[in-house]
Formats: C-alpha cells, sequence, structure tokens
C-alpha cells in the first residue's frame, strides 16, 4: 500500500539552523574530513567536524542513529589517533580502510540527512531565493524534489504490473525488464508533469512575480555561532 | 461574473496514428452566471465541458494549442489577454486527479501556496489557514507529508488551498473521478459551504448524485453545444429512467437495488467456491490493517465488493492477487490449499490507473507477452482469440498509450484473457466514466463471465453494481 517516503521534513516545526547554515555546514564538514590530514591542529578540527551532526540528530531526537553514528565515529577517531600510529603492515592498512571509510565519507552524508529531517522544501525555496537564484532554477528544483516520492510511488505500481504478468515459461530478460520498467514510467511522468504544469499555472506561480512565504526562514544566535565555528574550523584548517 | 459570449474553440491535437487533426471542442457556445451561482456541465466524455473551465481559468488559451473565435470575460477582464497568473487571483482551480496537483510536499505549505503566489502578507496568510481549517475541519491534515494522504484528503486540501486563497470563483474539473464515497462526501460538503459564502461555482462532472440540491443550474453538453438546460429544482428530481434516457450518470442514487440482493440471495447455494481464510494484512505503519475470518468468492460470476472504508479495498484487491507479499492468509481453490501468495498464478488485476500495466510498443506485443507459451504459434492464435472477444480486433498495430482510456482497459483485460488466468480482478474500472462508458464495462465483464471466468469488481460505483453483479459483498 501507501508506504510513505520523506524527503524532506513536513512537520511543522521550523527548521533548527537556516538552510544556508546548513549547506555551509555540508561543505564545511566535507573538506575537512575528506582532506584533512590525521595528525597536528588538523586531526583535532577533524575530531570537532565529526561530532557535529550528534549534535543535531540528539536535537531531533533521533536517539538511536545519533548513537549508532557517535560510537562509530568515536571509533574512527579512536583508530586515527592512537592505533594507527603505532601498528605497521597489514594491520595498519586493515584500521586505515576502516577507519577512512567511516571519517572521510560518513559524516557529511550524516549531515546531510540532518539537513533533510529538519528542514522543510519551502524553507529551502525561500532561503535559495533569498541567495537570489534565478526563479528558473528555484522552480525547477522545487518540482525535483517533489518528483522524487513520486517516481518511487510509480515505480511500485509499475513493479506490481509486471509480476502480474510474469508466466511459467517467460522469462523477462534484464533488457527487457528495464524498458518495460522505464517505459510505462516515463509515460506516467509526462502525463504528471503537464498536469502539474497545468495545476502550476491556475494556481498563480509563475516567473518574475513577487511571492510571499509563511516560513520563517532567517539567521538566529543559534546559526551565528554556526557560522562562527565552522568559519573557525575551515580558517584554522587553511592556514596550518 | 462570468460572460462566455459565441466561443468556438478547436484545439491542436496528435491522433493515434500521429497524424496532426483539428478537433472543434465547442461550437457558438455562450454562457453567462452571475455571482454566487452553482453551475454544473454534464454530458458525454469529450463533450466540451473541460474546455468551458479552461477558457474560464485561462488554460485556454494560455497553455493549450489550438484556435480561439470569440470572446471569453470573467469579471469584465478579457482572459485572453490577461496574464494567467493574474486570473488566478479570480479563478480557483480544482483538478480531477488529486495526485498532480500539489506541489509541496508538506500539506500546510501547500495550503499556503496560492496565497503566497499572490505575494499576499503571510500573517494574513496564516490567519486564512487557521479559519479555513477551523470551517473545513482540517486540522488532522495540518503539517502532513503529501504523500501519506489519501485521495479524497488531498483533494480536500486543494479544495483549502483554494479556500485560503479566497478567490470569488471556482472551477472544479471532473474532482469526483479518483474520490471514494467517503471523499465525494466530504468534497459535497465543502461545495456546500461555498455556496453558502455566495462563491460562484462552475463543476463539470459526470457523477451527478452528490450534487443534488446544489445545483442551481444544469446545463447538458454535447459535441461542443448545449443540448439541454435545466434549473436546480427540475435537476434534483430527475429519475433513474429521465437520466439514462439523457445518457446521464444517475441524480437520484439509489442504494443497491432489491434486485441484485435477490439474485445474490437465491444463488449462493450449490455454487462453486473460493474461499480466502484468515486473510490478515498490516499496513506499513503498523496500526492500520484488514482482517477477514473467512471470504467466499463464487466463481463464474461477477462479484462486486463494496463499501467505502477508504483505502481498504484497494489493498484487499492486492492482497487478493497475491501482489501484497507481507498479507497472510490460504486460499481454498478447486479443492487445493494454497497460501495466499500463489493466487498470482490464477489471477490477473487490472488497476484503476490502467497506464501502469501497458509495456510494449503495440497493442499486439502487449498480448502476446501474455501467453504462458513459447510457440509462436500459440502465442498468436490466443492473442487474436482474446482480441476478438473483447472486440478490439482493429487496434492491433496502435501503440497502447495512444488509446482512449476505454481501449487500454480491454487491452489488459485482453492481457488475461491470453494468460489464461481464471481470476480477473477489477479496481474501480469506472471512476470517471461517463454513463456510456460505465454501460460498455458493465457488457465486457459479462462477457467475460459467460467464458467461465471468474470476475471480482472491487467498486464503490453502485450503478455499476447495479448493472451487472452477479453477487454483491458489502464490506
Amino acid at each position: 500500500m501507501d508506504i510513505s517516503i520523506n524527503t524532506f521534513n513536513t512537520s511543522g516545526d521550523r527548521a533548527l539552523l537556516d538552510p544556508r547554515t546548513s549547506i555551509y555546514a555540508i561543505i564545511v564538514i566535507s573538506v575537512v574530513m575528506i582532506g584533512g590530514r590525521l595528525s597536528g591542529i588538523e586531526y583535532i578540527l577533524r575530531v570537532i567536524s565529526c561530532m557535529i551532526p550528534v549534535v543535531f540528530l540528539f536535537a531531533k531526537k533521533n536517539y538511536k542513529l545519533g548513537m549508532i553514528y557517535f560510537l562509530l565515529a568515536l571509533l574512527a577517531m579512536i583508530i586515527e589517533g592512537s592505533a594507527i600510529q603505532t601498528s605497521s603492515g597489514f594491520l595498519n592498512l586493515l584500521l586505515v580502510i576502516i577507519s577512512g571509510t567511516i571519517s572521510r565519507f560518513v559524516p557529511q552524508f550524516m549531515m546531510a540527512y540532518c539537513f533533510m529531517s529538519y528542514t522543510k522544501v519551502s524553507e529551502l525555496i525561500v532561503s535559495l531565493e533569498k541567495m537570489h537564484l534565478p526563479d528558473v532554477v528555484i522552480i525547477s528544483l522545487a518540482v525535483m524534489f517533489r518528483f522524487f516520492p513520486t517516481i518511487a510511488e510509480e515505480n511500485r505500481c509499475v513493479v506490481d504490473a509486471m509480476n502480474m504478468r510474469k508466466t511459467k515459461t517467460k522469462k523477462f530478460s534484464l533488457i527487457e525488464r528495464l524498458e518495460y520498467q522505464i517505459v510505462p514510467i516515463m509515460m506516467q511522468s509526462v502525463r504528471i508533469a503537464d498536469e502539474l504544469s497545468q495545476a502550476a499555472m491556475t494556481k498563480g506561480l509563475g516567473i518574475n512575480i513577487h511571492r510571499t512565504h509563511i516560513c520563517e526562514v532567517g539567521f538566529r544566535y543559534r546559526d551565528y555561532l554556526m557560522i562562527i565555528l565552522l568559519t573557525a574550523i575551515l580558517l584554522l584548517f587553511f592556514i596550518y | 461574473m462570468i460572460d462566455i459570449n459565441n466561443v468556438t474553440y478547436t484545439y491542436n491535437v496528435t491522433d493515434a496514428m500521429g497524424k496532426r487533426v483539428e478537433r472543434i471542442a465547442l461550437k457558438n457556445f455562450s454562457l453567462n452566471v452571475k455571482e454566487g451561482q452553482v453551475v454544473v456541465l454534464t454530458g458525454g466524455s469529450g463533450c466540451g465541458k473541460s474546455t468551458v473551465l479552461r477558457l474560464i481559468n485561462g488554460l485556454i488559451p494560455h497553455y493549450f494549442a489550438g484556435e480561439l473565435h470569440g470572446d471569453v470575460k470573467v469579471n469584465n477582464i478579457n482572459v485572453s489577454t490577461n496574464p494567467i497568473y493574474d486570473t488566478a487571483k479570480i479563478v480557483g482551480t480544482v483538478f480531477q486527479n488529486p495526485k498532480n496537483q500539489f506541489f509541496n510536499v508538506d500539506s500546510t505549505s501547500e495550503l499556503a501556496f496560492n496565497a503566497e503566489n499572490f505575494g499576499r502578507n503571510p500573517d494574513m496568510i496564516i490567519n486564512d489557514i487557521d479559519r479555513v481549517s477551523s470551517w473545513m475541519n482540517l486540522n488532522p491534515l495540518i503539517d502532513r507529508s503529501m504523500f501519506e494522504l489519501s485521495g479524497g484528503e488531498k483533494q480536500k486540501i486543494a479544495c483549502a488551498s483554494i479556500a485560503v486563497a479566497d478567490t470569488p470563483i471556482i472551477v472544479l474539473d471532473e474532482p469526483t473521478s479518483n474520490l471514494d464515497a467517503r471523499g465525494i462526501e466530504k468534497l459535497r460538503k465543502v461545495i456546500a459551504l461555498w455556496k453558502k459564502q455566495k462563491k460562484t461555482i462552475i463543476i463539470a462532472e459526470h457523477r451527478l448524485y452528490f450534487l443534488k440540491g446544489l445545483a442551481d443550474r444544469v446545463l447538458i453538453l454535447k459535441d461542443g453545444e448545449i443540448k439541454k438546460k435545466m434549473n436546480g429544482t427540475v435537476f434534483d428530481a430527475l429519475s433513474i429512467a429521465e437520466t439514462t434516457k439523457l445518457g446521464l450518470r444517475a441524480v437520484n442514487i439509489e442504494k443497491i437495488s432489491d434486485k441484485v440482493r435477490a439474485i445474490t440471495a437465491k444463488r449462493t447455494l450449490g455454487k462453486r467456491y473460493i474461499s480466502i481464510e484468515n486473510l490478515e494484512y498490516v499496513y506499513p505503519d503498523g496500526e492500520h490493517g484488514i482482517s477477514r475470518k473467512k471470504l467466499d468468492i463464487p466463481t463464474g460470476a461477477i462479484v462486486c465488493i463494496v463499501g467505502d472504508n477508504g483505502k481498504g479495498k484497494s489493498t484487499l484487491a492486492k492482497c487478493l492477487c497475491g501482489l501484497n507479499k507481507k498479507a497472510k492468509g490460504r486460499v481454498i481453490y478447486d479443492t487445493k490449499q494454497l497460501p495466499l501468495r500463489n493466487m498470482l498464478e490464477h489471477c490477473f488485476m487490472v488497476m484503476q490507473d490502467v497506464n501502469y500495466q501497458l509495456f510494449t510498443e503495440s497493442v499486439n506485443d502487449e498480448i502476446q507477452l501474455s501467453v504462458d507459451s513459447k510457440i509462436e504459434e500459440e502465442c498468436v492464435n490466443k492473442s487474436n482469440e482474446a482480441m476478438k472477444m473483447l472486440d478490439i480486433e482493429d487496434l492491433p498495430k496502435l501503440h497502447p498509450m495512444a488509446l482512449s482510456g476505454g481501449q487500454k482497459q480491454r487491452v489488459a483485460l485482453a492481457c488475461a484473457v491470453a494468460s489464461s488466468k481464471e481470476i480477473l480482478i477489477l479496481d474501480e474500472p469506472t471512476s470517471g466514466l461517463d454513463y456510456y462508458h460505465m454501460i460498455e464495462v458493465a457488457r465486457v465483464l459479462k462477457m467475460l463471465t459467460d467464458n467461465n471466468r471468474t470476475v471480482i469488481v472491487i467498486t464503490h460505483d453502485i450503478e455499476l453494481v447495479n448493472e451487472c453483479a452477479d453477487y454483491v459483498i458489502e464490506m
């Protein structure tokens, strides 16, 4: 039946951070975690950066994921801080691979996950408007976010339909499967896009109109704190 | 309020063969609507009623390609020269498909969307949302994901966002075609409230019973012209015989007729059954679900499953044909016992939206694909047989997606016939169909049972039930 697919926050709560701050945080964490070395000040910056998502996971009351991530990150940091420096040979290689996959890729992914779980699409749109992106880009982005769950829904129906057509003697090859799955989804998507544009026009959406918005988006103290922290990390990272 | 004078409109479209053709939608059509009136446009598919709505909300000429003669004025403003985002401030539109008319992922943003586009003050919008949600009972729908809502709930949000935007004119284009009985009742209440607030409302619809007592004027269209006009009182009093004669869906919907009930009662003895025992399915949310101790379905007949418990019926359909892998239960069929899952070998479901089921490039390929055989000759024979049975022999070369809705449905049914599956399940086969197409579906179903197949119809369309049911199971 209808499984809900939430790509973005749908509750009435205001986002924990302004979307612009969140995007900045994702960028800074990526830079530090992917590019940082394992010694000196860069190591300390890495420890701080990889713990930022923990704060937001806990703030969103996502304790289970928060704990799992915290322990994983802690493990990676401990390995990088001590074991890697002292071990050698195969063991060293193994430890580098384990801690590296966690520390270099997971934190920014977690931050992006946090961002999506506490931000509403409308908040993102408003903040993109504040960043003076052109309307054409913003409207396309808005439609894109709305389309992801739609395509997932459509896909489920098509898979059902395909299962019904399976017979004992005939098996679909991979290419056939792909064709039979993609064609109806594309046809449906075209239809949805057509109906959606009609709806958009009758709802008064257009390029170069002045829109207002009911969601509150703007910097608060926590945003400034976060920006100062992130900028400090970035500066230290590049200076040293 | 609305003045349409001598309008002739022609669509530029492409036909099934890919040729460009001109299709005349309206001929010398005039309509004047005063403030606060509720006008209903009805008639068979393609009679031009949706075109009238598109003239009012500006999609013609701003979106559809075609040729427009005559002028359309709304609030004394010429729609064709006025930018469509300005017309949007006067005319709100509710569309047919609840799925494809929302932009936001969360319901509250969707409620504000129209008003935000008009550039209205945010505090005012929030006030209006509060006001509208109290008179429309929206509280359970606030701050939800749009994707979790049922069709009826989505349609309610669509109406509510127009109420928040507070446009004086509201047009509704077949708003009930994807709704169940409960959704329709919700919509009826909204329209009644709007009527009290003196909104001008234009509705294009096949299904008429829910408009009883609401319509001030009713126009029956045929081939782009007004065939008959009547006022609200005459419309409300139309009997089934009269609407049938006019080729319309019933205004005075009755319950399941005594005739059908009598047939059901008489036939229950001495029949072979498919018995489903201990059927149980729980939705992913872990709270809701369906469960039935025993469900007996007679074979070789048209069995209608009716009742308006929202999503439950479509889920039941999926469980019955074994598509819900998490559904538990067993089936006794032909003295054999099988798990529910294995029903997939015997069942074929025609989905409410048949577009999901058509994969290939031609009707012929589509049907041959379903035949359970590797021998070329057998495939051809069986598919020809199926096409003949469903009267689609003249279509084999066409692309399935280029066909009309009714033809697509038949192609899907032909696939089922060709696959030699003996149980056919149809999920809401008549949603959004006019009277003639509904009768047509009933005829096809009867034909299938004459060929010894069991047809299970999941529906809330009482008119269809009365037309074709051998058995009725109420949920």
